[in-house]
């Protein structure tokens, strides 16, 4: 069937196309309105477009969307995660996150930690999220055999085909580490780690491990690079931390999740945990520019109340005593587990206005917006569902002033915030939340409006609005399928979960198997994520390594 | 034969009819047992989303005492295999643990990672029978119960109690501990006991690293939980009775519900041993087991048994996780092999029938289904 999506405004910053114009869809791909095979063909579907603006469908790289920790908080905090009818919930079901998704134009998106010891519970509750494709990153750094590895100085090859065994046999669309030896140290008793404390049981650095883990990632051409979580997240003087580890990368590919807890520089050097912070950003903002080979999401602050959610078991334990109800979660599971940690930003709060302002510092003051991609590290700065209210702020100055004059002046003292002119294109926009995601999963097939991509197209009305545009597409289409209309799910497609091409080494997986049965007196093939986990569906896509 | 109505054997085909002919006329229907693969529980949120069903694992009583403490008050917890490669000491709640197996495990090691790693890893009892073939020290529970001594202990511990007391002994050895593990069943404890624990877990982490660990229940509970999260957002007794899911313990306690005369009809699903109810008897009943004998229930069908006759995902007690197991290697509840059976469809594949066969009329619409514009 050929689809035209006929007269909005079409924007792909990859094409540098900001114009009126056709989009023209045929058997779920993007097609050239010059290419031969459809040039004399009358569509057999045409999409009124005039007054909207078309886009790619938004690329999600990091939500807590599925896993032991996202049902974790749920059973924490039971009130959040309630169902209203014709309300649905981010932080609710699997089917409330793709509907709340696919609503604001979104058609992918990624789990950022999937430990391999759960990573059959968290790829079939990502498989329950409907009319998204879906991903899941491995998460390694803490696990026992890889620090044994490390800690035996075993060669970069053994390293890399144990990461290898472990995004195969996970199903996994790349790799992260989460406060690289972190979780273990704390089990040890630690309450602080950085980035060159070592791991007290393996003798060993948390920047070794984050050395050894950036070389595999490189050797086996994982598309997404390695995506880091750093240590100190959330303290004064994390800007520290996140500088160190940028040059520790060494022009190694480098992807850091949710700078903006990472944007706070310490007020008082000398006593950085008691005097405060101030706004990193332009600190952070400079270094992403210096180096190329660097990523970011932002992780934007929301108000209200969220749980937070994530395997630095140290920092959640840490950031226990401000638990807000006071109830909290810290699992020291067999690599990482997880903390949860519920939180309420408060719009009063001077901490959280300023956090508030910092990320969307970062965001303004981006050298190359592709490389800062818009998250709130779902739900851990606040739901996803806030995209178009951000939107909105990074795309019109004096909407920014009304709400910063709302807060706290801290958060304009101590952030740049209220100085920054800068006012977002739809262009920037689309590299924010399309071009740039895309590109740093290393989807191709995405992210973009050119022929042979994907036709995954969000249509939104054009209106001042900002907040409302975004906030429900006038069409979203997955595949070529319209899955929305006026903000309304009409057709609760499936979507796929995109899982990486890796070979991995048999000699790796025997010496696993073994371990693994000593461990756990249960080998490899319970680690799987078999196909036949999905009766009767095709879940998974494969994504190829870079050539 | 795989399939009965009223005790007579039938064709497969008919016995599927009558069960979604029994659930579609139902005005209150439960789907209950769940002790299944996950994607048999899975289906079966899936149906009772379409039928308007609550939701009650046969895991109900036990998993509610600790979920109910999880979320009055949150909780440490660890695996039972990071407790063996690092617990110097073991402290077992009440007699449970001693049934396990675990225990019995963890005494034939000492830790090997972490900080404890190298030292010897010392056993402690509190209201349990003991074995004498596992050294222990052992402490007895007072007449007031196990929750009130894990009150007492945590007093200790906080050092609120001043008097010499018999329990002063084991919290030092708490407190000195390096990686100390509590083992407790939270069936036994109670909901109150494991709020004490979790408090008295919570308060040691100020000094040094403890963690409680939860036995898991036998009959699947703990996964039917990862799937109720994210199919409702809420733990496993839920109701679709008002086409939304609304969470409660309490009201959707199938027990319950039955002795009150809420429910209409019932579908216990058990692919894997459970119990059955008593008032699998007294509610007209579909029932779908791996080893039926056909006088279960109104209507019985017979599945095949996960990690038997095919490979499945299912809960594994010693990794703590949903984990694959492959065909033939189901541990637990292993049974003969049965010729009969042998050939028994999934329970997804079942429910799935089942849930074609419901009338749209007799089907909860979904409000956030809306038509397009």
């Amino acid at each position: 069937m050929l689809t035209r999506i006929a007269g909005g405004r079409v924007v792909d910053p990859t094409a540098s196309r900001d114009a009126i114009g056709d989009v023209w869809i045929e058997d779920g791909r993007i097609v050239a309105q010059s290419d031969p095979a459809i040039a004399d063909r009358a569509p057999d579907r045409t999409i009124d477009a005039t007054g909207c603006i078309v886009m790619a469908g938004g690329v999600e790289v990091h939500s807590h969307i599925a896993g032991g920790n996202v049902v974790l908080a749920r059973l924490l905090l039971p009130e959040l995660g309630v169902s209203e009818p014709g309300a649905p919930n981010p932080h609710g079901s699997g089917h409330d996150v793709g509907l709340l998704y696919a609503r604001m134009g979104y058609t992918t998106a990624v789990e950022p930690a999937m430990p391999p010891v759960n990573a059959l519970a968290t790829q079939l509750e990502l498989a329950e999220i409907p009319l998204l494709d879906r991903g899941g990153l491995c998460v390694m750094g803490n696990d026992d055999q890889l620090l044994q590895l490390l800690r035996d100085r075993e060669s970069a090859d053994a390293v890399r085909d144990l990461v290898a065994l472990n995004v195969a046999t996970s199903r996994a669309l790349g790799v992260k580490v989460i406060n690289a030896g972190g979780a273990d140290a704390f089990k040890d008793g630690a309450i602080r780690f950085s980035l060159d404390d070592e791991v007290p049981a393996y003798g060993l650095t948390s920047r070794a491990i984050l050395n050894g883990l950036l070389d595999a990632v490189e050797a086996l051409n994982v598309p997404h690079p390695l995506h880091v979580h750093c240590s100190n997240l959330g303290l004064p003087g994390a800007d520290d931390s996140l500088i160190e580890t940028l040059e520790a990368a060494e022009g190694r590919r480098i992807h850091f999740a949710h700078a903006q807890f990472y944007a706070y520089a310490a007020v008082d050097k000398d006593n950085p945990l008691t005097g405060g912070f101030a706004s990193a950003a332009p600190r952070i903002a400079e270094a992403l520019a210096r180096h190329p080979n660097a990523t970011l999401d932002i992780g934007q602050v929301v108000f209200g109340q969220t749980a937070t959610i994530s395997l630095d078991i140290l920092r959640q334990f840490s950031g226990r005593k401000a638990a807000s109800p006071k109830k909290w979660i810290v699992n020291a599971g067999d690599a990482e587990g997880g903390g949860i940690v519920p939180f309420r930003y408060r719009d009063r709060g001077p901490t959280s206005s300023l956090q508030f302002a910092i990320g969307l510092e970062l965001m303004l003051l981006s050298p190359d917006p592709e490389r800062t991609i818009l998250t709130t590290d779902h739900p851990n700065g606040g739901p996803f569902t806030a995209y178009p209210r951000i939107l909105h702020l990074l795309m019109d100055k004096e909407a920014r002033d009304r709400e910063v004059a709302a807060h706290p002046k801290v958060a304009a003292e101590r952030s740049g915030l209220a100085a920054i002119e800068r006012e977002y294109t739809l262009s920037e926009v689309a590299q924010l939340t399309r071009s740039g995601p895309a590109k740093l999963l290393g989807l191709t097939d995405r992210g973009h409006l050119r022929p042979g991509a994907r036709a995954d197209i969000a249509v939104y009305r054009d209106q001042p609005d900002r907040t409302a545009m975004f906030a429900r597409a006038h069409r979203v289409l997955k595949d070529g399928a319209v899955i929305v209309e006026d903000g309304e799910v009409v057709s609760w497609t499936r979507g796929h979960t995109l899982s990486l091409t890796v070979e991995a080494d048999a000699g790796m997986a025997r010496r696993t198997d073994t371990y693994l049965q000593s461990r756990f007196g249960a080998g490899l093939s319970t680690f799987t994520v078999p196909d036949a986990a999905f009766p009767d569906r095709e879940v998974f896509e494969a994504v190829a390594c870079r050539t | 034969m795989t399939a009965w109505i009223d005790g007579q054997a039938v064709e497969r085909d008919e016995a599927v009819a009558a069960a979604a002919a029994l659930l579609a006329g139902a005005r209150g229907p439960v789907i209950a047992g769940l002790c299944a693969e996950t994607a048999a529980v899975q289906a079966a949120f899936d149906l009772a989303r379409a039928v308007g069903a609550s939701l009650d694992p046969a895991a109900g009583p036990g998993l509610y005492a600790d979920l109910g403490a999880l979320a009055s008050g949150g909780a440490m917890t660890t695996t039972a295999a990071e407790a063996r490669g690092r617990a110097d000491l073991v402290l077992a709640l009440g007699p449970a643990p001693w049934a396990s197996g675990l225990l019995a495990d963890l005494a034939a090691e000492a830790p090997a990672r972490g900080r404890a790693a190298g030292q010897p890893r010392t056993l402690l009892a509190l209201g349990g029978p003991g074995d004498g073939g596992i050294q222990h020290v052992a402490y007895p529970a007072g007449e007031a119960g196990l929750a009130a001594e894990i009150g007492l202990v945590r007093g200790l511990v906080a050092g609120r109690i001043a008097d010499p007391h018999p329990l002063a002994d084991l919290a030092a050895r708490l407190r000195a501990a390096l990686y100390a593990v509590v083992v407790y069943d939270p069936a036994e404890i109670g909901a109150l006991g494991t709020e004490m624990l979790n408090g008295l877990v919570k308060d040691l982490n100020e000094v040094t690293r403890c963690f409680a660990l939860p036995l898991g229940d036998p009959h699947q509970g703990r996964a039917v939980t990862q799937v109720a999260a994210w199919s409702t957002g809420q733990g496993p007794r839920v109701g679709f009775g008002r086409g939304y899911p609304e969470h409660d313990p309490w009201r959707f306690d199938a027990a319950r519900q039955a002795e009150s005369g809420e429910i209409d009809a019932a579908l216990w699903l058990a692919s894997l041993p459970a119990p059955l109810p008593a008032w699998i008897r007294t509610v007209p009943t579909v029932a779908l087991l791996g080893a039926p004998k056909g006088d279960e229930a109104r209507v019985v069908i017979g599945v095949g048994v996960p990690g038997e006759a095919f490979g499945a995902a299912l809960w594994h007690p010693r990794r703590a996780a949903i984990a694959w197991q492959e065909a033939g290697s189901q541990e637990a509840g292993s049974q003969e092999a049965d010729p009969i059976r042998s050939g028994a469809p999934a329970a997804a594949v079942i429910l799935a029938d089942i849930q074609t066969r419901i009338p749209a009329a007799s089907a909860v619409s979904q409000p956030e289904s809306s038509a397009s514009c």
